[in-house]
């Protein structure tokens, strides 16, 4: 059919040990978009991740992330800038 | 014997063992096929004109109805012999250099097709070829929809008979496709709790493929209805293969993420990357697009682990800037950490979303690094005296002052460091070179353009922070201050009473939500019953 789309290649979905993984930035991430056909119907459920249980999955997210910090330029800044006006208000 | 002949008395014989596999080997409508295709094109050109009803009789000629069908054998049924019909008149009248009549041709092929597999008996065996045309039609219509002149000329060939209810080709093409989708789904050979039969196995097939157009194409709206088929009467997932349940749970975990259900997409997605073999680092990658931006907008950020797997390279020079800024409440590093990976958010539909609904979370931070630095509760530390005595809270006023600032910033102004006891300067920022403040657009102001914070626009923020659940508080009107809840019980920790865990409260308001509906149905106020908590519509668990 005259499709621009380029052809789902099963060797494409294989692993490359030799591949590079982190090229520069815009290199990694330019790539196509598509969610391509897998190139096997079916696989077994211990070699997934859904095998292992949860554990590995509890470290993927971080939940508490809260940044106690006020020491930082930004907060700096701000902190300046309540001063002022509070000074201003005095006045 | 003619090839025409010859071509038919083959696609008998497959028939009458109920081949479907050699069907769809030789029901080919693609450009890149053996010399024989065009053969017979050329036969039927001189021996089939349009005007007569040449492969009508050849049709019945070659492919009679039988009689007396042994046990395990086929026949011709009249679906088939009208598809056959369609399938000789496509290679007839195929050009493939004029794109549009090629969508036509092959859309009442698969139309016919269709038709054909709905038959009770011999349908199935035209399940193979469904796939494959069904996957041509899709192919095509995702190439034509990359070509606005050929997308004008479809169109504008539809006005007349459907210029009441136009549909776009896109759309066409995916009621074809699920019509077939639905003729599997209805198919009764075996029930929604066991390993499918008959037409049944290749429901999330052709579920997967319509998705993959309607995405393909930007029309994942037009899923609902397969989703609402599914939730009612769909077989399980876990009875399919591994690659139909990946590929299923990514787009239902992207229809979801369109749709605003960031819990559900995450469920999708998690369940997605948890079953992908770890082996297609492509698949796993395309899912951590969507699940780490779903996750994000839960208030949970990517880890350095998961961000150091080769799925995820590079993601952490998208991410982990817009993490930063959501951390230190910083609006300025906010937006050109969204803006610095603009074109690769936006290609992938997250640029908006990222902007729009990661706010609230920057708005958490800021809010809380104002009350860091304005609230001096804590620092009498553990005094419980101090602690009754006042009540931690945040004044509506200091956060004008720290709003405005960050708004400023945003339009251009420069911080410049005031010398030390400096009377004059009621800031510590001066204009932008050029002296006019940057004109802002709606979205890259703090609150809308360029309009100034003032106490009204703060209670606003926070009461919205509040009815979010992401601020533990109420607003004081008359005082003009967001009064902390909850200190006490937090040990008089004020900042972690007044701002929780976003992740937690999130999930916390989702329950509360879910809860509210199966209060709901007990009362007999709705007529469907919420179902698991964990459920997503569409998604068919084991019961």
């Amino acid at each position: 059919m005259a499709s621009t789309q380029p052809k789902n290649d099963a060797k494409s979905t294989e692993p490359k040990p030799e591949q590079p993984v982190t090229e520069k930035k815009t290199a990694v991430l330019e790539e196509d978009d598509e969610f391509e056909d897998f190139p096997v119907d079916d696989w077994e459920a211990e070699d997934t991740e859904a095998a292992k249980g949860n554990n590995e999955a509890k470290h993927l997210w971080e939940e508490s992330w809260d940044d106690d910090d006020t020491s930082d330029d930004f907060s700096a800044q701000l902190k300046e800038e309540l001063k002022k006006v509070e000074a201003a208000k005095k006045r | 014997m003619s090839l025409i002949a010859e071509f038919l008395t083959s696609i008998r014989g497959f028939v009458q063992t109920q081949n479907g596999d050699e069907l769809r080997n030789w029901l080919l409508v693609e450009p890149n096929v053996a010399a024989h295709y065009y053969e017979l094109g050329q036969q039927l050109r001189s021996t089939c004109p349009p005007n007569s009803d040449n492969i009508e009789k050849l049709v019945e000629k070659h492919l009679p109805e039988e009689d007396d069908v042994p046990e395990g054998r086929g026949s011709p049924w009249p679906g088939f012999n009208s598809f056959m019909e369609e399938y000789l008149k496509y290679w007839r009248d195929v050009d493939f250099n004029d794109i549009v009549k090629l969508y036509g041709r092959l859309s009442d092929l698969l139309i016919s097709c269709a038709n054909a597999l709905a038959n009770p008996t011999y349908g199935i065996m035209l399940l193979q070829t469904s796939m494959s045309l069904s996957e041509a039609l899709s192919k095509l219509v995702m190439s034509i929809t990359k070509e606005p002149h050929l997308m004008a000329q479809i169109q504008g060939d539809m006005t007349g008979d459907e210029a009441g209810e136009k549909k776009s080709i896109v759309e066409l093409a995916a009621d074809i496709i699920q019509k077939i989708f639905t003729s599997c789904l209805t198919d009764r050979s075996s029930t929604r709790w066991s390993p499918p039969k008959g037409k049944k196995i290749a429901v999330y097939l052709f579920a997967n493929l319509t998705l993959k157009l309607l995405f393909a194409c930007d029309k994942s709206r037009l899923a609902v209805q397969m989703f609402t088929n599914l939730s009612t009467s769909g077989p399980a997932l876990s009875l399919y293969p591994a690659s139909q349940r990946v590929t299923f749970l990514y787009y239902l975990g992207r229809f979801n993420f369109d749709h605003g259900h960031y819990m559900r997409a995450h469920w999708c997605f998690e369940e997605a990357y948890r079953q992908c073999h770890p082996q297609f680092l492509k698949h796993r990658r395309q899912i951590l697009i969507y699940w780490v931006p779903s996750n994000l907008l839960l208030g949970r950020f990517p880890s350095q682990m998961l961000l150091s797997r080769p799925e995820a390279a590079g993601f952490g020079d998208v991410f982990i800037p817009i993490c930063a800024a959501i951390r230190t409440g910083n609006f300025v590093a906010f937006h050109q950490a969204l803006n610095a990976s603009r074109d690769w958010l936006w290609d992938r539909g997250l640029y908006l979303t990222l902007l729009y609904r990661l706010k609230p979370l920057v708005w958490r931070s800021f809010t809380r690094k104002t009350f860091l630095l304005t609230w001096e509760g804590g620092a009498t530390g553990n005094d419980p005296n101090m602690m009754t005595n006042r009540a931690p809270a945040l004044s509506l006023a200091d956060l004008v002052v720290t709003a405005t600032y960050v708004q400023k910033l945003l339009e251009g102004y420069v911080p410049v460091v005031a010398a030390a006891g400096s009377s004059a300067a009621l800031t510590t920022l001066v204009p932008p070179p050029g002296g006019q403040p940057k004109r802002l657009m709606p979205s890259e102001g703090l609150i809308f353009g360029n309009k100034q914070p003032d106490l009204d626009s703060m209670e606003s923020i926070v009461a919205g922070l509040v009815y979010a659940g992401l601020l533990n508080g109420f607003i004081a009107r008359q005082q003009k201050k967001f009064a902390v809840e909850g200190a006490k019980r937090k040990g008089g920790n004020a900042v972690a009473a007044g701002w929780p865990c976003p992740y937690e409260s999130i999930m916390d308001r989702f329950r509360e939500d879910y809860e509210d509906e199966l209060a709901a149905a007990d009362a007999g106020e709705t007529n469907e019953p919420p179902g698991e908590f964990e459920d997503v519509p569409g998604w068919v668990k084991m019961g």
